[in-house]
């Protein structure tokens, strides 16, 4: 079987279209006040379902997380099996690692039935929105820490804000499946950081400049996925910082601060971008 | 025939075309039976889908107004493109509600942007049926979906919907919300 998948040979049938985070980036057009005046900020953008398109947000966000499964479960498998057992120094990785990889793939394939079944349950079919294929580049370093750090903290790190705020949107429409569907998908993602967690930390144990870089990765990583700051503390992005279900899957509170700040810049960067963008335009 | 008119005539930030707007339109005003003048304003700044439809005056010659965030005629699958199935449900849906303010018994309905969301959505399910059985092609799962949230995930309100998307000739009292 053939190791180290590009993103462009992902396997997908003709239900789906991909798109990437530059052409994402080169929608001019911005959901959030970009203009500078008072009146245009803090304006809330939070998933509720009090938004007046309550529900095509949340479809829309849903088949996001659909495909986001399916690129968590391409990612895994691929963790499993790209590298040889070792004792973790160069391109090997301790063999329990591999074990673990394989069970979040197995998590992530019940995921992307749970998520098809929830879109399907909200109306929308699937490949109806475009799939964003920026989860698995993460997923497609060389070096197998970088991979934890973007795909168990950064990727996992960011299922754990949507869930939240998925949970917490059918939680108050009072969907009876949405709630408890998304809690239960929460619960493992909580369990797929504290796994990249304490792999990244055993694996660079006596590499400090190993974990540096992987760290240093993540941050990277993190922005990217703010998505322009679709997500951060701000009600103006859609989704929120699950701050307590980071805690728990053991991000420290120096470490969601960065990322709070990296998603404010990240929406800061996004709003001056399209700003320019609009008035090169002339609209 | 109604006489319409899009703005922007030109657009940059989305590949949506002016004159292709006013064509769906205005097949869709014929399907209707509608001989209003027609002005329709899209928003191409933002790509959320808001939209709303209203009336100059309840006479038969009145300026129907037509305002959507380019959104509402987006192929989600290609986002800044144009998307002629989605275009004909969001204008089509728009065009539904302005003739039923042209009516006596949507003469109490307020203005789109003053609907609470529950009305808007009961409005809208009512279109969508009236759309399918014009040969549109609506999901009525997202439309179930939508009204369930509004109205409560029950079997009362399954069967109220059911009942809203098959009727014609309603008055803006036999709305729900
Ligand atoms: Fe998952
Ligand atoms: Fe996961």
């Amino acid at each position: 079987m053939r190791q180290f998948f590009p993103v462009d040979d992902l396997a997908r049938d003709e239900r789906f279209v991909q798109t990437n985070m530059a052409k994402r980036m080169a929608d001019s057009r911005s959901a959030v006040g970009v203009k500078k005046s008072a009146k245009s900020r803090g304006a809330s953008n939070r998933l509720t379902p009090d938004r007046h398109d309550a529900s095509e947000a949340a479809r829309s966000l849903m088949h996001g997380i659909m495909v986001g499964e399916i690129q968590a479960l391409e990612g895994a498998g691929r963790t499993a099996h790209d590298f040889a057992a070792g004792d973790g120094s160069g391109d090997t990785i301790p063999f329990e690692l591999k074990l673990d990889m394989a069970r979040q793939a197995w998590d992530e394939a019940r995921h992307v039935e749970i998520s098809a079944k929830l879109s399907d349950w909200m109306g929308t079919e699937l490949g109806q929105f475009s799939e964003n294929t920026v989860l698995f580049e993460a997923a497609c370093s060389n070096d197998p820490v970088l991979r934890l750090a973007g795909v168990n903290r950064a990727l996992e790190g960011l299922a754990i804000d949507v869930f939240t705020q998925m949970k917490e949107f059918g939680q108050l429409a009072g969907d009876p499946f949405l709630e408890f569907c998304e809690d239960w998908m929460l619960a493992d993602e909580v369990t797929h950081v504290k796994m990249g967690s304490d792999w990244l930390r055993k694996v660079t144990e006596n590499d400090p400049d190993r974990r540096a870089k992987a760290l240093e990765f993540q941050q990277v990583v993190d922005k990217l996925f703010s998505f322009g700051g679709a997500r951060g503390d701000s009600d103006e992005s859609p989704i929120g910082l699950a701050r307590r279900f980071r805690e728990l899957a053991g991000f420290t509170d120096d470490e969601v601060d960065t990322i709070a700040e990296m998603d404010h810049d990240a929406l800061e960067e996004r709003k001056a971008a399209v700003r320019l963008a609009q008035e090169a335009a002339g609209v | 025939m109604s006489t319409i008119a899009v703005t922007p005539e030109r657009f940059t930030l989305v590949a949506y075309d002016a004159d292709r707007i006013a064509e769906i339109t205005r097949g869709l005003a014929e399907r209707l039976q509608l001989t209003n003048p027609i002005v329709i304003e899209v928003d191409e700044r933002t790509p959320l889908g808001k939209m709303s439809a209203s009336v100059d005056s309840a006479s038969s010659d009145a300026t129907i107004r037509l305002q959507l965030e380019s959104g509402a005629l987006e192929d989600t699958k290609n986002l800044t493109n144009f998307s002629d199935t989605r275009a004909h449900l969001s204008l089509g849906r728009l065009l539904l509600r302005a003739s039923d303010r042209l009516r006596d018994d949507f003469a109490d309905a307020p203005p789109d942007r003053d609907l609470t969301n529950a009305q808007n959505t009961a409005w809208k399910v009512y279109c969508g049926g009236r759309l399918e059985r014009l040969g549109l092609a609506p999901i009525q799962q997202q439309y179930r979906y939508d009204f369930r949230n509004r109205f409560g995930f029950r079997d009362d309100v399954d069967t109220l919907f059911d009942r809203l998307w098959a009727s014609e000739n309603l008055g803006w009292h036999d709305l729900p919300g």
